[in-house]
Parts: structure tokens; C-alpha cells; sequence
């Protein structure tokens, strides 16, 4: 055993502690992030020749912008469903005795706790063309034939948002817990409707938990897989199947990488805009 | 010797990793590893091949590694020296890519006991094909009163919105697209009427499925009454109680050769033929024709039974005439564009 140094900062923390992290992620995320970069630089399947061959294929052609574009607009519909469902929820929480705050937590973590497999077909159940929703409108006379629910892009939306909403309700129920409720007491107080209050005072004050839910919902649903190509079916191509199939089934490894690479810059390009508005909210919730 | 905590934590460390990673021990015998697929093959394969190798070699150890055709593609090719799997078993299009990456070996045939009992379709010198997969057309029974009898009645008016079909991303979907290109004259090398006919099935286009495995789920949810399917696939269905039948269009049910090989380098090379040899002999795959498997036979000493020889072919000779087979070293030179037009035409 070394000696101790005689006289320690304890408000410091020695780096070495996130050594075994940090090593592990260089070892299983940057190398292999870096092999991928490499390998999207070359103009051949066999990585013998280098050249931008694959990127130039991909933003020269619409076909594979377009299913980038779709795949990016998918991930808002989705965050933007979850946002408005999950609000009421989290400030439901906020306002609710213990008990029934169990509950809600409860009923928030649930779908956490089954895979999204089993999720992803529950909602097969449920959208299909005898499906739930089909035969409940059936039975009341809504409907003459089954609505084409399954294998549409609303299909996609309402399922992954499912699926992805504890990523929304979690960081919206902790940001809510943190604003003073007196503030809304003193809001009333001084004049201000609810409404008015809710858009003044306990919107501005959640938005770090808001943009924190976004971001996380947003990476979540545009690369779930799973959902995407289960509830989207075969003919509605989103990046995640685009990039499988070009690996998987094709074995185009460099535009398979370069497809990565370019879905990579795409998603850290929105989650930056969510995070410069969050830097923005904080300035703007602390005024 | 002094034990203190630093070197226990790295001695337990080690052992760890050692545990963790099998790998990192050296090279020594391992036992023979096949890389069978996963699901229902793995079942099988457990339950009837292992057994079978394990009573005619004294109980040799091996293991079954289910993996993708893909996945053991890229494992054997990273590390070409001393691959981590002995035996690889491919459908036709990722048998083509292992051999033309050089990742097997010839099998030896003179030694072989079995082999020249293939019949002739399945005596493939850089692996043989034990089994032989079946595509034709399945639908509802509650649905569909009358059997269809050809691929051309998908296009039927009266199964408007009712059709599934996958994409090409699997064998299944992208030999389908060849049979009817070659349906509507086309062939391997053109399947530009195939695409056509696409266009015009387009109203009964009720779903195109990411995967085969999902079209079962289509069915079972009735949300299509008609496609092409596998006949393994369809039996598993028929024995969970779903209303699905099977029949071999009079175009010729789509056959794809399932095949084994030997994996170049491999340390267990003589453990590695006696399982493929075991995989051809007539016991093991009559066990494997028989339910619940219902694995079509390659040796012609089998005799056939049951559920194949009802909706498949009762004998060899009508095997032949029944199936079709394709050249999937055509449709593997220009199966990429194929993809690549099907991504940006099909959209319903």
C-alpha cells in the first residue's frame, strides 16, 4: 500500500474513478465509431479504394434524402404526440395524493417493464384489420369496412409514441416537481387565469424537463427498429431498415457505414437545437 | 507468497474476463461449433441432429450457435485464421457470398457415404444441401373457398386489398419476384415484368412485410387472406391452430437449398463432416420430415410421408417436377438494384 499524499483537495474528485467507464467506451463505442468512419470513406465494398463516393451517392440521390426527411419528421410527430399526452400526466402527478401517485408512476413505468416487442405487438393487435379499434367501430355501426390502420404512417406515430412515452413523462414529472407551487398561488393572486398562468409561469419553469423529454424521445423513435418495421411494414422505409438492409441483406458495408454516419450528424444536428433552446429556457426560467 | 488486495482484485479480474470472454484463452480444443439458425431450426437441429452426431462420434462435444446467414458471414470473415465456427449452414444468395469470400471449404465428397444419394439438386461440392426450403402459396381456408392453383391469382379481383407479400430484403420475397418475372417472360437476369406485375397487384396489396416471420403475424391477425409463404413457416402456423393451408402452385413451388458447409481453417474439420454427414443420412431426415418438423428431405432413400407427401411430392421424381429452382448466382448479381427499385416503386 502507498502512502496517502499528506493534504487532499476534498472538493475534487480524482478523474481516475470514470477511468473504467471512460476505457470502455473507447474500447466498444470510439473505435468502433471511428472503424465505421473509415470504412464509409471508401468507393468499394472491399475498402480498397478511399474516395466520398458514398456520401455523394446518398445526398445526390431525392430517394434516399427523402426516407432521411420522412425519418426525421416521424421522430417529431412522435415527440410532439408524446409531449401533449405526456404533459397533462406529469402535472396530473404533481397534484394528486401519494397514493394515487404510485399509480401514476406505476401506470408511467409499465410499458418500461415489458419488451418492445411484446408492446410492438400488442399494438399489431389492437391497429390490425380485425384489430380492436376496427371491430369496436364495426359493432357500433361507425364503420362499414375495416379501416386501414396497420402499416400507415399514423399506424408508426401512435405506436411508438406508446412506446416511447415514459421517455417524455419521467423528465417532465421531475421538472414539474421542482417549481415552487406557490408560484402559481401568487400568479392567481396578482390576476392571471389559469390558462394564463399555466402559459407564463409553468410552462417557461418546465421547459428544461420539456426539452430534456424531447430529445430523448426523438433519438428514441427515430431509431426504433423494432416498431418502425413491424407497424410500418415492408413498403415505408425509414433509416434504421435503409441502413439493415444495405448491411444486412445487400453486405454494402461502406454505404451502410456512410448511411450511419450521415443519420449520426442528421439526429446530433436536431438534438443540438434542442439543447441550445434548453441553454436558452434556462435564461429564460431563471428571469 | 504475499496476497494483497491489489493483486487478488487483478487475479479476480482475469478470471473474470477469462469466464467473460472465451475467447481469451488460447487456443485449445474447443468443441465443434454449428451455426444453425435460429427459431424453429434451432429446435430441430437440437432435438434431432445433435443426438444423431453425438450417438455415431462417442459423444463428441459440440454446441449450436443460431445465428443469421449474415451474422456468420462476418464472424467467420473476422477472423479467417482461426474462426470461431466449424460448420455454417446458408440459404442460397449468402451461400454464394461465403464461397465467393473464400470462408469454405470443398466438401470432401469421395469420403463421403452419403452424398452421392442426394439427389441431384442438392449435390453441391462446396456443401451439400441437407434440406431444401418451399415457397408457394398459403392463404385462409375461411377466406378463400377454392384453392388458387397459380401465382397469377393474386392478381384475382376478388382478393382486392387482401394480398401480403415481403419485401426483397429475404430470399423468400426476392425469389417470389423472380417467379414472376419468369411467370410474365422474364427470367434471373430480367425482372422488369416482375415489376410490372407488382404495379398492377398494387389494389390487392393489403401489406408488404418487412420479413417472412411477419406475414405469419398477418394472417393470424387477419389482415391478409393470401400471400407467398414458406411451407415450414405455414405448418408451425397450422399447428397453433391458425386457418392457414399450404399449396404448391402449378408454376412449380419455389425450392431453395438449404446447405451446410465446412468452414475453411476450422480446427474441428473431422468433427465438422461427420455432423454434415449426419445430417444426411435418411434416419435423420426422415425424423426431420416427420411432425413436428416437417423438414423436406434432399437424400432420395427417404421415403416421403405425411404432410409433405400429401401437399408437396410424394416421391423424388415428382419432387423434381414439382419444384423450381433458381439461379441465384444471376439474382445475386443484380439483386442490389433489384432492392434499390423495389424501395422506390412499392409504396401503397
Amino acid at each position: 500500500m502507498g502512502t496517502a499524499p499528506a493534504s487532499r483537495d476534498v472538493t475534487s474528485y480524482g478523474m481516475g474513478l470514470a477511468a473504467p467507464l471512460a476505457l470502455f467506451f473507447l474500447f466498444f463505442f470510439v473505435a468502433p465509431l471511428l472503424q465505421l468512419l473509415w470504412l464509409s470513406l471508401h468507393n468499394d465494398t472491399a475498402g480498397l479504394h478511399w474516395g466520398l463516393g458514398q456520401y455523394l451517392h446518398f445526398l445526390t440521390d431525392p430517394f434516399s434524402l427523402s426516407v432521411l426527411g420522412s425519418t426525421l419528421l416521424l421522430g417529431a410527430e412522435v415527440t410532439a404526440v408524446c409531449l401533449v399526452l405526456g404533459f397533462p400526466i406529469a402535472w396530473l402527478y404533481q397534484r394528486v395524493g401519494p397514493k394515487l401517485q404510485t399509480v401514476i408512476i406505476l401506470i408511467v413505468l409499465l410499458p418500461l417493464l415489458t419488451s418492445v416487442v411484446v408492446r410492438t405487438f400488442a399494438w399489431i393487435v389492437i391497429l390490425g384489420r380485425q384489430g380492436i379499434i376496427n371491430a369496436t367501430l364495426q359493432s357500433l355501426g361507425v364503420i362499414d369496412t375495416p379501416l386501414k390502420l396497420l402499416y400507415t404512417q399514423f399506424g408508426v406515430v401512435i405506436a411508438l409514441a406508446q412506446v416511447q412515452m415514459p421517455l417524455m413523462t419521467l423528465p417532465l414529472i421531475t421538472a414539474l416537481g421542482r417549481i415552487d407551487p406557490n408560484l402559481d398561488d401568487a400568479s392567481c393572486s396578482l390576476g392571471a387565469g389559469s390558462w394564463r398562468t399555466f402559459f407564463k409561469v409553468v410552462l417557461p419553469l418546465s421547459l428544461p424537463g420539456v426539452i430534456a423529454g424531447c430529445t430523448l424521445t426523438y433519438a428514441a423513435a427515430i431509431t426504433a427498429f423494432i416498431t418502425q418495421s413491424l407497424i410500418g411494414g415492408g413498403q415505408m422505409l425509414f433509416m434504421p431498415m435503409y441502413l439493415y438492409q444495405q448491411a444486412s441483406t445487400l453486405q454494402n458495408w461502406p454505404f451502410a457505414s456512410a448511411i450511419s454516419i450521415i443519420f449520426l450528424l442528421a439526429v446530433l444536428a436536431v438534438v443540438s437545437v434542442f439543447t441550445t433552446l434548453g441553454r436558452l429556457s434556462r435564461g429564460y426560467g431563471g428571469a | 507468497m504475499i496476497m494483497n488486495r491489489r493483486s487478488l482484485m487483478t487475479t479476480a479480474l482475469a478470471l473474470g474476463a477469462m469466464k467473460a470472454f472465451p475467447g481469451l484463452s488460447f487456443a485449445q480444443a474447443r468443441p465443434l461449433v454449428f451455426a444453425t439458425f435460429t427459431g424453429s431450426w434451432e429446435e430441430a437441429h437440437k432435438a434431432v441432429l445433435v443426438p444423431a452426431f453425438r450417438k455415431a462420434n462417442a459423444d463428441a462435444a459440440m454446441v449450436l450457435d443460431p445465428m443469421l446467414s449474415v451474422d456468420q458471414i462476418a464472424k467467420v470473415n473476422a477472423a479467417k485464421a482461426n474462426p470461431p465456427i466449424d460448420v455454417m449452414l446458408h440459404d442460397p444468395g449468402p451461400a454464394l457470398v461465403a464461397i465467393g469470400q473464400d470462408l469454405v471449404e470443398p466438401y470432401p465428397v469421395e469420403k463421403s457415404a452419403y452424398y452421392k444419394d442426394l439427389i441431384a439438386e442438392a449435390q453441391e461440392p462446396m456443401g451439400p444441401a441437407p434440406f431444401f426450403q418451399v415457397v408457394g402459396l398459403t392463404y385462409n381456408p375461411e377466406a378463400i373457398k377454392t384453392p388458387p392453383t397459380s401465382w397469377a391469382d393474386l392478381w384475382k379481383p376478388e382478393f382486392k386489398g387482401r394480398v401480403g407479400i415481403t419485401n426483397l430484403n429475404s430470399t423468400l420475397g426476392t425469389g417470389w419476384l423472380v417467379e414472376i418475372a419468369k411467370m410474365r417472360g422474364g427470367s434471373e437476369a430480367n425482372v422488369d415484368p416482375a415489376f410490372k406485375a407488382l404495379e398492377e397487384l398494387k389494389p390487392n396489396l393489403a401489406a408488404v412485410a418487412a420479413n417472412p416471420g411477419a406475414l405469419a403475424t398477418l394472417f393470424q391477425q387477419g389482415q391478409i387472406d393470401i400471400s407467398p409463404g414458406n411451407f415450414n413457416a405455414i405448418q408451425i402456423l397450422k399447428a397453433r391452430g391458425v386457418p392457414v393451408e399450404f399449396v404448391a402452385p402449378k408454376e412449380g413451388a419455389i425450392a431453395f437449398k438449404t446447405t451446410i458447409h465446412i468452414v475453411k481453417n476450422s480446427s474441428n474439420r473431422e468433427l465438422a463432416f461427420k455432423l454434415i454427414e449426419a445430417s444426411l443420412t435418411p434416419e435423420v431426415q426422415t425424423t426431420l420430415m416427420n411432425p413436428p418438423y416437417l423438414i423436406v428431405p434432399t437424400n432420395s432413400k427417404v421415403t416421403m410421408g405425411g404432410e409433405i407427401a400429401r401437399v408437396l411430392a410424394k416421391d423424388t421424381a415428382e419432387l423434381k417436377q414439382k419444384f423450381v429452382f433458381q439461379d441465384w448466382k444471376k439474382i445475386n448479381e443484380q439483386r442490389s438494384a433489384w432492392i434499390e427499385r423495389f424501395n422506390r416503386e412499392i409504396k401503397i
